[in-house]
């Protein structure tokens, strides 16, 4: 029989048994669904790891305090507190000497109300340390350290940052945005781009300059586009400051701090005008060769050490991050992928039990064209086309209904990014189901002796 | 005259357990082209069997059988198929058409399992249809025709393909009295034509419409005439 003919009976048969044929292809329906929705959500969690991470280096590093209060508190009541020198009274006067927020000019963090003005200098380094139970804050001097002990690092900053009242351009009242204060080297670690200007310079730093870069989401909102925020003046907590750079727009980044949104400012200005002493530091620095990154991550821990030494300290470095962030990415996309399988498999066993009744029903049928001298290949490719047929059926309303839930999932915030390969593989899958399935019941159909299937009426 | 089937000292048995049933001992028979035999004989006596094995549908453990001149005792399931499709034209007790297909669609089958196009397919089947004044129907699906004009169209897909031998079984089983003297009246008239018919019938007024008749009883195969077991049904 010519193979068109097959396909001709087979289309019978299905628009002979069109409910049938439908409530068949429901479990490959919801199968397809899924895998579209799976590769959707899998594509669209690596697209949150690739925008989270599109403007740090692999070489990125960053230094934060580990250290918690808690554990400082316990610490220090195993120490029977502050030794005499640094203290008025040598030990912990009741709720007064802890850490405040208040940070020591010298770079070395001090507790703000707990803190005798009478401590001299020649007791600083030891203090210092004892401090730094308490709280630490990097300094342009740990920075320095780093840039010169530490070898294979191109770029290392201070970071800082928090919310700032705004005022300006088109805004008619305060509104707060993120502050960051920062050294020049930030540029280069974030991979951070300029639409407008420059961004501010070592000079800018020593002078604490009240100058500022603002995010391109930042400058449209301010000033109603970025192209208009050229050459602008700001107030950030009551003080003027002179946009001398627009950012371009940069999507998210994964450090919490949205380049779009932010203002960057030069570290001291920040620290001197915006935050005063209430502020908490970090390091980012690159490393040279991402080969060294380990390497790297232990001489600043070193050099910190050194500076700090009763302070523990937390270092992240983004090429972990990444890895980590796609992993659980992968994670999610092979959990998502195993229930895409066991949703095939229930639908491909639905096609084989529904197969099974037909060869039941159609025994008769099978009896007869085999005694015309319908060949076993036939029969088989009839049976075999049929389960393709519901099974590819099934596959392609699955992927429209996979695509057209897409938007729908969406709405619960959850990022997808469907693609068309998702589709196909999606059908792939539905094929291969209906051929696995559906080949069982059709080899016992093509096996059945005329004499037999004509004796079962 | 050109030898249709000949079957030669062909046994068949059915193992039950460690028993066996011999359902066909020893049977021989020669059918000749143009010739109308009817096998003649009761039920359970080994009959339907050996029109299974004419047909090329079932197998035997011993003898030998060759149709058209073609060795059937040699041949595989793909060769069997074929020569099912090739030279035999079935026509069945219960019509066995396909119900979801039109009457035309039933009649082109073996057409379109031996190759043809579907147009070449229907043109053909539509002429035989109208040959047996069926021409009218051609559309119709198997359940909206009675009993007899069913078996026309199962005649009409026996006669498409043009085979060697018409092999039917208790081909008016299921029709009454006067529709299948009809369809026996359409059996001689196939005959005169040049067509070989084969028919199976437990009944000997049936079987009367034959040329020839042979009987068999028990599993061994006799022509008429012959005493003893003939005259014993």
């Amino acid at each position: 029989m010519k193979f068109f003919e097959i396909l001709r009976l087979v289309w019978v048969n299905i628009i002979e048994n069109k409910s049938k044929v439908l409530l068949t292809s429901l479990g490959i329906v919801v199968g397809s669904a899924t895998i579209v929705l799976v590769i959707a959500i899998g594509h669209g969690g690596q697209v949150d790891v690739e925008e989270q991470f599109k403007n740090l280096n692999v070489g990125a590093i960053e230094v934060t305090i580990g250290q918690s209060l808690d554990a400082m508190m316990d610490k220090m009541m195993e120490n029977g507190g502050i030794a005499p020198g640094g203290m008025p009274n040598g030990a912990m006067p009741s709720g007064g000497n802890m850490p405040s927020g208040g940070g020591m000019p010298s770079g070395v963090g001090m507790a703000g109300g707990g803190m005798s003005s009478g401590a001299g200098s020649s007791n600083r380094n030891s203090f210092a340390a004892r401090q730094n139970n308490f709280r630490v804050e990097f300094t342009a001097s740990d920075i320095e350290d780093i840039r010169n002990l530490v070898p294979n690092i191109s770029a290392v900053s201070l970071l800082a940052s928090g919310d700032g009242a705004v005022l300006g351009g088109d805004l008619e009242e305060e509104t707060t945005y993120t502050i960051v204060g920062t050294m020049s080297d930030y540029v280069s670690i974030s991979n951070l781009e300029l639409l407008y200007g420059d961004f501010f310079t070592d000079e800018d730093l020593e002078n604490k300059s009240k100058v500022a870069v603002i995010g391109y989401t930042a400058a449209q909102e301010i000033f109603g586009s970025a192209y208009y925020a050229q050459g602008q003046s700001i107030q950030i907590e009551g003080k003027n400051y002179d946009i001398v750079g627009i950012l371009k727009s940069m999507g998210t980044v994964s450090s919490g701090i949205s380049p779009d949104e932010a203002i960057y400012v030069p570290y001291d200005t920040a620290k001197k005008f915006i935050f005063g002493n209430n502020i908490e530091t970090q390091i980012s620095a690159v490393a040279s060769d991402v080969k060294q990154v380990k390497t790297v991550m232990d001489n600043i821990e070193t050099v910190l050490k050194e500076n700090y030494p009763n302070a523990s300290f937390t270092l992240t470095d983004a090429g972990s991050k990444m890895e980590a962030a796609t992993e659980s990415a992968n994670t999610l996309s092979m959990l998502l992928i195993a229930v895409a399988s066991i949703v095939f498999i229930v639908g491909g066993i639905g096609i084989m039990n529904v197969l099974f009744v037909s060869v039941k029903e159609r025994t008769s049928e099978i009896g007869i064209l085999k005694a015309l001298g319908c060949s076993r290949r036939e029969i088989l490719l009839e049976f075999l086309m049929e389960s393709n047929f519901i099974a590819t059926f099934g596959g392609i309303i699955g992927v429209g209904v996979g695509f057209a839930l897409v938007p729908i999932v969406k709405m619960t915030g959850m990022t997808l990014a469907p693609l068309p390969i998702g589709g196909i593989l999606a059908v792939l899958f539905a094929v291969l189901t209906g051929t696995v399935f559906g080949f069982y019941p059709a080899y016992k159909a093509s096996v059945l002796t005329p004499i037999k299937a004509l004796s079962e009426e | 005259m050109e030898q249709v089937i000949k079957i030669e000292n062909i046994h068949k048995w059915y193992k039950m357990g460690e028993n066996s049933l011999e359902v066909l001992k020893g049977v021989s028979l020669e059918v000749s082209e143009g010739e109308f035999l009817a096998i003649l004989g009761p039920s359970g006596s080994g009959k339907s069997t050996l029109m299974n094995i004419i047909g090329c549908m079932d197998d035997f453990q011993e003898g030998q059988y060759w149709l058209t001149g073609e060795p059937v005792h040699e041949m595989n399931d793909a060769q069997l198929t074929y020569m099912r499709n090739a030279q035999i034209g079935f026509i069945f007790q219960k019509y066995h058409l396909i119900g979801k297909y039109t009457v035309l669609q039933n009649v082109m089958m073996p057409l379109l399992i031996r190759g043809y196009s579907s147009h070449k397919a229907a043109e053909i089947a539509a002429e035989k249809l109208e040959m047996l004044e069926m021409g009218n129907r051609l559309s119709h699906k198997p359940n909206e025709l009675s009993g007899g004009q069913q078996q026309r169209v199962a005649i009409a897909r026996a006669l498409v393909g043009h085979p060697k031998l018409l092999l039917a079984d208790e081909p008016t089983g299921a029709l009454d009295s006067a529709t299948g003297k009809e369809v026996l009246k359409l059996f001689e008239e196939l005959n005169e034509k040049g067509h070989t018919i084969v028919m199976i019938t437990h009944d000997l007024q049936v079987a009367s419409h034959a040329k020839r008749i042979v009987k068999i009883i028990d599993g061994e195969l006799f022509e008429e005439g012959e005493p003893a077991k003939a005259s014993s049904m």
